[in-house]
């Protein structure tokens, strides 16, 4: 299915040289390859685009490693930033030397990637925090019920929160 | 200690101050505080976090994710027809454009053609879509310029092309109309004359918003020379359409990759040099007067034959060869039930959205549903244009330069 793939160290001076001979950055999103049989199970795939040729080329760069990381190349296109961040959010790939590498579009405090293959569908539960119940008493008296605030995560485990107010 | 802008707004998310922070340096006198993400001109649930020095923002940051559904995920589990349907919803104002990427990269991956008709009747839709979708950033951007009256005109025209989608769709929007192998019905009597319609009405309305803005002396103040941006700075960030040909980019995949029935439309690209926002309210403005051309050329030539590829293994048989054929009857129930396998192997299309380069990146295993999908949305890419567009201008710029970006937040959050 895929012809040629690159590692993370090719990928940076490939990057730079084709950026040179004129092609563009359309796209970047990562690939959980965990059924198309491949040694490493994570990679990117990357878009790009050359105006005058008017041509475009796909190439793929295995993540290797634990976690599995690539380098990034925000600094070659700066508009790799947002699809750099989306696959590190949604597939859980790290991108070296990223800015501000941090989820983009779960919440913050999301545990898993959802994108990944084996991330349990279905099995995530309804992030409802029950609300404390507010119960009327003397003034500067605090609500009651703040032990049900309980969160789960994507296997039903009680994540831990430390103390949360 | 003084805090850099970086750190200053690193400090502030730490902190968790949540969504109505407001946070003041003293020592570089600088105030961090919160735009969205409710905010009438953020359209949509667009969180911006802006560092002001007075008036002046020093730093923008874009904050996404509060409409994520986990629509690429949700593809997974679908037939590879039924997730017309989900990409669909993406971006909820240019939705025969998703559609049409979705089945222009799952026909590549099937191998099959869409015969002329289908090919014809995609265009048109497409074009009509592109000209609802301008209308409502009109509509949107006259709004936030306080010209409310342009809001009223914008919304009165997308009404027509809305009721034509009906007629010819049944639904108004998130239509599902195009499928891998053409479309799924064929247009309805009576659309050549609702289409003429449209196509007379238009360059007159269109003509009337210009008297309405373009020479506005209020509107000129508030666009000319604001939110600039360079042709360099739209290259490094990805940036594409309006926002990219307004700074003198001169692409268009309608033009340069031609997909569907555009290689036999003549039609202009509308380009601009400036790269402030009144060079984006000139683009898409003659981008509408060529859309409209377009659709005449389409009307014009629309040939005769099938609306879409009739193999009976990829798209469902004709209602009256269900009562004469086992065959037809079959495949109905397997198309029904278990969908189509795609084979193995990955392909990328690309479309000319309103917003700018749309792409669509299938994976099949060779199975009946995709096992990856991922969507370039390019209100997603563009949006990261928001940051040089904002740098130096006062908040009510910025207000202004939202509107010309026209993000589609469930485009970007997807």
């Amino acid at each position: 299915m895929i012809e040629v793939e690159l590692t993370g160290s090719e990928w940076l001076e490939r990057a730079t040289a084709l950026k040179d001979e004129g092609w563009w950055l359309a796209d970047l999103c990562g690939l959980d390859r965990l059924h198309l049989g491949f040694d490493e199970r994570f990679g990117i795939v990357v878009q790009l685009l050359h105006r005058e040729r008017k041509e475009r080329q796909t190439i793929h760069v295995a993540a290797s490693g634990e976690p599995p990381t690539v380098p990034s190349i925000t600094s070659l296109w700066s508009g790799a930033n947002f699809f750099e961040r989306e696959a590190y959010d949604l597939l859980g790939i790290h991108f070296e030397g990223h800015p501000n590498l941090d989820r983009i579009l779960m919440p913050d405090d999301w545990v898993g990637h959802p994108l990944r293959k084996d991330y349990g569908v279905g099995k995530v539960p309804v992030d409802w925090i029950p609300q404390p119940v507010l119960q009327i008493g003397a003034p500067g008296q605090s609500p009651k019920g703040d032990e049900a605030a309980v969160r789960l995560d994507h296997l039903g485990q009680v994540i831990d929160e430390g103390g949360a107010p | 200690m003084s805090v850099t802008s970086d750190r200053l707004i690193e400090k502030v998310e730490a902190d968790g101050q949540g969504a109505y922070v407001e946070y003041y340096d003293e020592t570089e006198e600088h105030m961090v505080i919160n735009m969205g993400p409710v905010h009438p001109s953020t359209h949509g649930v667009l969180r911006l976090l802006l560092e002001l020095d007075g008036e002046t923002v020093v730093k923008c940051l874009p904050i996404i994710g509060y409409l994520h559904t986990g629509m690429e995920k949700e593809c997974e589990d679908q037939t590879w027809r039924a997730a017309v349907t989900i990409v669909t919803r993406m971006d909820y104002l240019g939705c025969f454009f998703n559609e049409q990427v979705y089945s222009l990269a799952v026909e590549d991956l099937l191998g099959i053609e869409v015969p002329p008709r289908g090919r014809y009747i995609r265009t048109l839709m497409a074009e009509m879509n592109r000209l609802s979708s301008h209308l409502v950033w009109f509509g949107t951007q006259g709004l936030d310029m306080g010209a409310m009256s342009a809001m009223f005109y914008g919304f009165r025209e997308r009404e027509v092309i809305i009721d034509f989608y009906e007629m010819v769709t049944g639904l108004r929007m998130n239509n599902g109309y195009f499928m891998p192998g053409g479309v799924w019905e064929d247009l309805p009597d009576g659309w050549e004359k609702a289409a003429r319609s449209i196509v007379a009405l238009l360059p007159v309305r269109i003509k009337e918003y210009e008297d309405l803005l373009s020479e506005n002396p209020v509107f000129l103040e508030r666009t000319k020379g604001i939110g600039v941006i360079t042709q360099e700075e739209v290259l490094a960030l990805g940036a594409t359409g309006p926002i990219a040909r307004a700074t003198g980019v001169d692409w268009d995949l309608r033009r340069d990759m031609p997909y569907d029935a555009y290689d036999k439309v003549s039609f202009a690209v509308p380009l601009a040099n400036e790269g402030d926002v009144y060079a984006r309210y000139r683009v898409r403005m003659a981008e509408m007067r060529e859309s409209v051309k377009i659709l005449e050329q389409l009307i014009d030539q629309m040939p005769d034959g099938d609306f879409k590829n009739m193999d009976p293994k990829i798209t469902h048989p004709p209602r009256q060869e269900m009562n004469r054929s086992m065959e037809a009857v079959i495949h109905h129930f397997k198309l029904s039930t278990q969908g189509y396998t795609v084979p193995a192997g990955e392909s990328y299309a690309a479309v000319e959205s309103p917003r700018g380069e749309l792409g669509a990146y299938a994976v099949s295993d060779g199975g009946t549903s995709p096992y990856r999908l991922h969507v370039r949305e390019p209100s997603f890419v563009n949006l990261q244009s928001l940051g040089p567009m904002a740098r130096g201008g006062l908040v009510a710029d910025l207000i202004a330069s939202i509107a010309s970006v026209d993000p589609i937040m469930g485009g970007v959050d997807r």
